[in-house]
């Protein structure tokens, strides 16, 4: 057990394995319409991936994802990281975030629509602001946690506030405000494809509710799989780039959730 | 903070908020936006004041609050379970370390086709929903609580003649509560949130349902804000009353 544990990368496959032998069982079990085996929706993959017209759509949806994450930590890490260093500036945002904090971003997509059009603005801007918030919680919190003396032996040295700020909160915090892009990264995924639901004009959420509606049930099944790939695919890679990033600090968290 | 920084943080907070109502109301009396696009802030008060006396608009809300209720206690109940299994045996954790490593990052709001397909329109599906979003933070707080627990604790309990599991249930995670707690009111607002989702993508009842119908009109996101700091606020009140005698947490 102890090791075969040690083999990297080993567990999670097993664990695959293991969700998808469940569901094939369960499936030839409970013989539903509504749950086709797990080898009818595998062999409908390649199909969808093999398929033009899905990839661009995939492909739309990712770019999406990636300038409204992008614009999401550009706005947020700043304000979080004055927010850990003035009270006044926290005291101004934390009662606003608290109200914003439980409106599903999504929700809003309906209002965002009739200002934006349905086009790739509207979509951007859910995206933007479900990243946002756990990027700013998260850099308040690391700004907040450094340490006051390297501050002071800064400050006595002659360095202006927004050089202090920029040189030492910055790195200081780094790791937490990478904890809180991983978080946002989920987020961004979870916003995107929720997004595509209530659109229902591109992207991958739009082939989900799109194959739903056509009583295509490999089909939905198989694009469950892959979505769940990337967002499986995304967290590795980010946990890779941030343990490079990092590589001085302990992962404080080894695992995050994401609210929608 | 003493009493009296508290209250200036206070006011400075009620700035934004002010400024933010006070801009809308600004663009809508200027008829810079047509009334429809943005009816002003008056206006979506004095309505949600008005549907909070309807009693078709209470069932809706009651809808939902039953859906987000029922999933959250099975969360609750499925994640400090298998938690603590977790901390309680090596092989448990062997099997659910990596599951959980595979499907935490998935967005969950994928899966509600299938579980459409498997459960049907009505309330099971988005109860479903609701369980797979916000078993995961529980889960891993629960897990994270109680594996640092001061080991010392759990010897003495042994050593005193308890067994694995009695002292797993009345020593070990009554230690953990602040860590559970906090997993728990994650989850409260990540079921909070994917309820409204659920019922706003395939749903004939319940909150998000008016949403879609009244996207026009701001009445339904006001009640969400409000509800959610309501929630917030009960849950805070709760956590305050079951953390007696811990000491307290920044």
């Amino acid at each position: 057990m102890e090791r075969l544990a040690s083999i990297p990368g080993l567990p999670p496959i097993l664990a695959c394995a293991g969700l998808l032998a469940t569901w094939e069982i369960a499936a030839r079990l409970l013989a539903i319409d509504g749950l086709p085996p797990a080898s009818a929706a595998l062999a409908q993959v390649p199909a969808i991936l093999g398929d033009p017209e899905a990839l661009l759509n995939i492909a739309a949806s990712l770019r999406r994802m990636a300038v409204g994450f992008a614009l999401g930590v550009a706005f947020a890490v700043p304000i979080g990281l004055m927010m850990g260093r003035s009270q006044y500036v926290a005291a101004f945002f934390n009662p606003l975030l608290m109200i914003i904090y439980p409106v599903p971003k999504a929700a809003l997509m309906p209002i965002i629509m009739l200002w934006l059009g349905v086009g790739d603005a509207s979509k951007t801007l859910v995206i933007f602001l479900g990243v946002t918030l756990p990027v700013i919680y998260h850099s308040y919190q690391g700004a907040r946690a450094v340490e006051e003396r390297m501050l002071w032996s800064a400050a006595a040295m002659g360095m202006g506030p927004l050089a202090r700020l920029t040189h030492i909160v910055l790195p200081a915090a780094l790791p937490e405000i990478l904890v809180g892009c991983r978080t946002g990264l989920v987020l961004a995924l979870i916003t995107m494809v929720t997004s595509e639901m209530i659109t229902r004009q591109t992207g991958v959420g739009n082939i989900l509710f799109n194959s739903l509606d056509m009583a295509q049930y490999d089909t939905v099944y198989a694009m469950i799989v892959i979505i769940g790939g990337l967002g499986f695919a995304l967290d590795a890679a980010f946990e890779a780039l941030r343990s490079r990033l990092v590589r001085w600090a302990e992962p404080s968290h080894d695992l995050v959730v994401g609210t929608t | 903070m003493t009493r009296s920084d508290r209250s200036v943080g206070t006011l400075i907070g009620i700035i934004p908020i002010a400024l933010i109502i006070g801009v809308w109301q600004a663009i809508a009396a200027s008829g810079l936006a047509p009334p429809s696009l943005l009816p002003a802030p008056a206006a979506v008060f004095a309505r949600l004041v008005q549907q909070l006396g309807s009693p078709a608009y209470l069932d809706h809300v009651a809808t939902t609050l039953f859906r987000l209720f029922t999933g959250f206690a099975i969360a609750v109940v499925i994640g400090v379970t298998i938690g603590l299994a977790a901390t309680g045996s090596r092989a448990v954790e062997g099997v659910v370390r990596p599951l959980v490593r595979v499907l935490a990052p998935v967005p969950k709001i994928a899966l509600y086709p299938a579980f459409i397909l498997t459960l049907g329109f009505e309330n099971a599906s988005k109860i479903a929903l609701v369980v797979a979003d916000a078993a995961f933070p529980i889960l891993l707080a629960t897990h994270q609580g109680t594996s640092a627990v001061e080991p010392k604790l759990a010897w003495s309990a042994r050593a005193a003649g308890t067994s694995p599991l009695l002292c797993l249930v009345t020593v070990v995670l009554p230690a953990a509560l602040p860590s559970v707690l906090t997993g728990c009111r994650i989850a409260l607002v990540i079921s909070c949130i994917v309820v409204f989702l659920a019922e706003m993508i395939t749903s004939t009842d319940g909150l998000g349902h008016l949403l879609v119908r009244a996207s026009r009109s701001f009445q339904t996101i006001d009640t969400i804000s409000l509800l959610g700091l309501l929630l917030n606020v009960g849950f805070n009140a709760l956590r305050a009353r079951l953390l007696i005698g811990f000491p307290e947490e920044r």
